[in-house]
C-alpha cells in the first residue's frame, strides 16, 4: 500500500514537472514572439530580398494583415505581382490573381512554392503554433542561448519542427533551425534586432536555404502598425472586392 | 486611271491620324498614371503600369477544306500586340485601362483604348455594394468553367489580352463561413450578340466547409432562361486539390452547319453558312485535380462534358459542306466571292466555347522553387473524335520583367474538330515590363 502511494506521488510529481516544463516553454515562446510582433492584430510591411550565390536576385514587397486565430492576408505590392492576394485561414489557403478576379483554393505545397514562401512572411509568432521542450544551452555568435526543440501543433505550419535558440538574458530570438516534414533542415533563420519606436524588435530575419545551397533570403520588417481589418476581409469571397487598404 | 500617289498619301494621312490618336491615348494614360502615382503616399491609392509586347507566328493549313475562305478571316493573321495597361485603385474606385496596338498580316495596325474595369466598391447602411464595369469570373476549373455564367471567359488562350469586365451592380453579403452576392449584369440589356452581353440577374453563393469550398449560382437571362450551377474545390492533403463543377440550363444554344441535304443555293446564300440550334436542358460538367510536389512539379488532370458543344457528325458535315463549296469554284454562274464568303462565314463555328463534348486535359508544370523559371506542357484531347492540341511554354519572371515563349500544335484524325482548324500551329513570345 505504502509503495503504491509513493509511486502515485512520484507519478504526479513528474507529471506536474512536465506540465511546468510545458508552461515554461510556452512562456518563453510568448516572450520571444513579442520581439517579432508585439501586437495581436495589425499590419506588417515587409521587403523580401532573395539572393542567389550572394548576389541580389529579386526584391519583393508585401503588406501582411494578421489577426488572432491563424488568420493572415498577404497583399503583393511588387510591380510584377501588384494586385495578387493570398489569404491564410489556419491550414487553408487561397490565392487571387488580378487577371482572373477569382479566389483559388491552393494546397500547402503550392503555397510553399510561392515567392519567398509567403508563409515565412505571414507567420510572425511561434507561441500559437508550437510547443516542445528545452534541450540544452548553447552559445550562438557569442550570445549564450537556451535551446528549444519545438514541434508544430497544427497541420498547416510551414515547418513541422523548429529548433529555436533564445538569448538567455532577455529571451529574444537569435537563431532558428527550420525543418520540413521529412525532418530535413530546410532553412536556418537568424534574427537581427533594432530599435523600433523605443522597443527592441526584430528588424531583419535572414533565411539561409539548406535545400538550395546557393540561395538565401532577407526579410526586412519595414513597419508594424496596429491597423486592423474587419472579419469580412478574411473571407475568401471578399478577395475580389477592392475596398481593401493596400 | 488614278495615280496611286494620292491614295498612298491618303493612307499615310489615315495612318498618321491613327498614330496621333493612339499617342494621345497613351499620353492621357501616362498623365493619369503620373497624377495618381503622385498620390501613392496616400494609403488608399495604388497604381501600376505594365507594358506588354506579344509576338505571334502562325502556320496555316493551306490544304484545309476551308482554304477558299481563309483570306476573308483573321485566322493566322495576328502578328503582334503592344499593350499599355494601367491598373490600380484610388479610394473605392478600381481601374484597369488598356491601350492596345495590334498588327495583322496584310492590314494596317489598329489601335484600341478600353476601360476593362472601372468600378467602385462601397458600403451603405451596413451592406456592401459594387457598381461599374467589373470582371466577374467564377468557377473552380482550369480548362473549362461550366458555372462561369457571367464573365464567360474563353479558356486555353495563349497570352490572352486582359479580360474586359461586365457592367453590373452587385449587393454582397459576408458571414464568417460564407457569402452571397446578388448581381444585376448588363442592366437594361435584353439579348445581345454575345451571351456575356445579355442582361441577366444572378445569385452567387459561397460556403466554406472545412477543407472544401462550395459555390453555387442561379442566373436568369432571356437567352438561356434559368441556369443553375454548383461547384466544389477540396484540399484533402498538403499536395492534392480536387475540383468539380456542374451546370444545368433551361435551354442552351450551339452553332451548326446547314442540314445534310442543303441545296447549292443554300450553301452559297449570304449569312446562312451556320444555323443556331436551341437545345433543351443541356448540362455541362467538369472534374479535375492537381498534385504538387515540393520540388515544384505539378500535374493537373481534368475531364469534362459540354452538352452545348457540336457533335463529331456536325464537324464532319461542316467539312463536307466546305468541300462542296470548294468544288463549285470555277463552275459557270458561281461567283468565287460567294464561295469564299460562305466558307469564311462557316469558320465561325470554331468561335464557340468548347469544340467537342468530351475533353480531357493533362498538364505537367514546373516552377523553380524560390526562383523565376517555370515551364509547362499540356495536351488537350478530344474523347469524341481523336483530335488534340499540344502546348509547351516556358516563362521567366524577375523584379520588373516577365518573359514568356511557347508553341502550340493542332492535330488528330483528319475529320476531328481540332484537326479541321485551318491552322497547324502557333509560336508566341511575350514580354511584360512592370513599373
Amino acid at each position: 500500500m505504502f509503495k503504491r502511494i509513493v509511486l502515485l506521488l512520484l507519478a504526479s510529481v513528474s507529471l506536474s514537472a512536465v506540465a511546468a516544463e510545458d508552461g515554461k516553454v510556452k512562456a518563453l515562446l510568448k516572450q520571444a514572439d513579442v520581439y517579432r510582433l508585439a501586437i495581436e492584430s495589425g499590419r506588417v510591411e515587409t521587403e523580401v530580398r532573395s539572393f542567389k550565390a550572394g548576389v541580389l536576385d529579386k526584391t519583393r514587397l508585401y503588406a501582411v494583415y494578421l489577426k488572432p486565430g491563424h488568420r493572415s492576408l498577404v497583399l503583393f505590392r511588387t510591380a510584377t505581382e501588384r494586385g495578387q492576394k493570398m489569404l491564410m485561414l489556419g491550414d487553408d489557403y487561397w490565392l487571387m490573381m488580378p487577371s482572373s478576379q477569382r479566389p483559388l483554393r491552393i494546397t500547402a505545397m503550392q503555397k510553399l512554392l510561392g515567392e519567398a514562401s509567403t508563409g515565412d512572411v505571414a507567420t510572425m509568432t511561434w507561441g500559437e503554433d508550437y510547443d516542445g521542450q528545452q534541450t540544452g544551452e548553447e552559445t550562438i555568435d557569442g550570445v549564450p542561448c537556451i535551446k528549444l526543440d519545438l514541434l508544430g501543433q497544427r497541420k498547416g505550419v510551414s515547418y513541422p519542427r523548429v529548433v529555436l535558440y533564445l538569448a538567455k538574458k532577455d529571451h529574444h530570438p537569435v537563431q532558428a533551425e527550420l525543418y520540413v516534414a521529412s525532418d530535413k533542415l530546410a532553412k536556418l533563420a537568424r534574427f537581427k534586432l533594432g530599435n523600433v519606436d523605443g522597443r527592441r524588435q526584430v528588424t531583419v530575419m535572414t533565411l539561409i536555404d539548406h535545400l538550395q545551397k546557393e540561395r538565401s533570403t532577407e526579410v526586412h520588417y519595414l513597419s508594424r502598425t496596429d491597423k486592423t481589418l474587419s472579419d469580412d476581409y478574411f473571407n475568401p469571397a471578399f478577395l475580389v472586392r477592392a475596398d481593401l487598404t493596400q | 486611271m488614278k495615280s496611286p500617289l494620292p491614295a498612298r498619301e491618303a493612307e499615310f494621312q489615315v495612318r498618321k491620324a491613327h498614330q496621333r490618336r493612339l499617342l494621345q491615348c497613351l499620353a492621357g494614360l501616362s498623365a493619369v498614371a503620373v497624377a495618381l502615382h503622385a498620390r501613392a503616399a496616400d494609403d488608399a491609392t495604388d497604381f501600376g503600369w505594365n507594358t506588354r509586347l506579344v509576338g505571334e507566328a502562325h502556320e496555316l493549313r493551306r490544304d484545309s477544306p476551308f482554304a477558299a475562305g481563309l483570306d476573308l478571316t483573321s485566322f493566322g493573321r495576328d502578328r503582334y500586340r503592344i499593350e499599355q495597361e494601367l491598373r490600380g485603385r484610388a479610394g473605392p474606385v478600381s481601374l484597369l485601362l488598356t491601350a492596345t496596338e495590334s498588327g495583322q498580316e496584310g492590314a494596317k495596325p489598329t489601335g484600341r483604348f478600353v476601360a476593362n474595369e472601372a468600378y467602385a466598391d462601397f458600403s451603405l447602411g451596413g451592406e456592401r455594394f459594387a457598381v461599374g464595369k467589373k470582371v466577374l469570373s467564377g468557377d473552380v476549373g482550369y480548362a473549362f468553367r461550366p458555372i462561369d455564367v457571367l464573365q464567360r471567359e474563353s479558356r486555353m488562350q495563349m497570352m490572352p489580352p486582359q479580360l474586359e469586365g461586365i457592367p453590373m451592380l452587385s449587393w454582397d453579403n459576408f458571414s464568417p463561413d460564407g457569402a452571397w452576392s446578388l448581381v444585376i449584369a448588363n442592366p437594361g440589356h435584353q439579348r445581345r450578340g454575345d451571351a456575356r452581353e445579355d442582361g441577366s440577374v444572378a445569385l452567387k453563393l459561397y460556403r466554406r466547409a472545412g477543407a472544401a469550398d462550395l459555390h453555387g449560382v442561379l442566373r436568369r437571362s432571356n437567352r438561356y432562361g434559368l441556369e443553375l450551377g454548383v461547384a466544389a474545390s477540396l484540399v484533402p492533403s498538403d499536395a492534392l486539390e480536387i475540383h468539380a463543377s456542374l451546370l444545368t440550363q433551361q435551354r442552351g444554344e450551339r452553332r451548326l452547319p446547314l442540314a445534310e441535304n442543303a441545296s447549292i443555293r443554300d450553301l452559297l446564300t449570304a449569312d446562312s453558312a451556320l444555323v443556331t440550334e436551341t437545345i433543351a436542358s443541356p448540362r455541362k460538367a467538369l472534374v479535375g485535380g492537381t498534385w504538387t510536389t515540393a520540388e515544384g512539379l505539378s500535374v493537373l488532370g481534368e475531364f469534362w462534358w459540354d452538352g452545348t458543344a457540336p457533335a463529331t457528325a456536325d464537324w464532319q458535315r461542316l467539312a463536307r459542306q466546305a468541300a462542296q463549296r470548294a468544288a463549285l469554284l470555277g463552275l459557270p454562274g458561281v461567283p468565287a466571292a460567294a464561295v469564299a464568303g460562305e466558307t469564311a462565314a462557316s469558320l465561325k463555328m470554331f468561335d464557340q466555347g468548347n469544340l467537342v463534348r468530351r475533353g480531357l486535359l493533362t498538364r505537367l508544370a514546373w516552377s523553380e522553387p524560390g526562383g523565376g523559371w517555370s515551364a509547362s506542357a499540356d495536351i488537350l484531347k478530344s474523347l469524341e473524335d481523336g483530335g488534340w492540341t499540344l502546348t509547351a511554354a516556358v516563362a521567366w519572371q524577375g523584379d520588373r520583367l516577365r518573359f514568356d515563349a511557347g508553341l502550340r500544335r493542332y492535330g488528330g484524325r483528319a475529320d476531328s474538330a481540332y484537326r479541321l482548324l485551318p491552322e497547324r500551329g502557333v509560336a508566341f513570345v511575350g514580354l511584360i515590363l512592370a513599373y
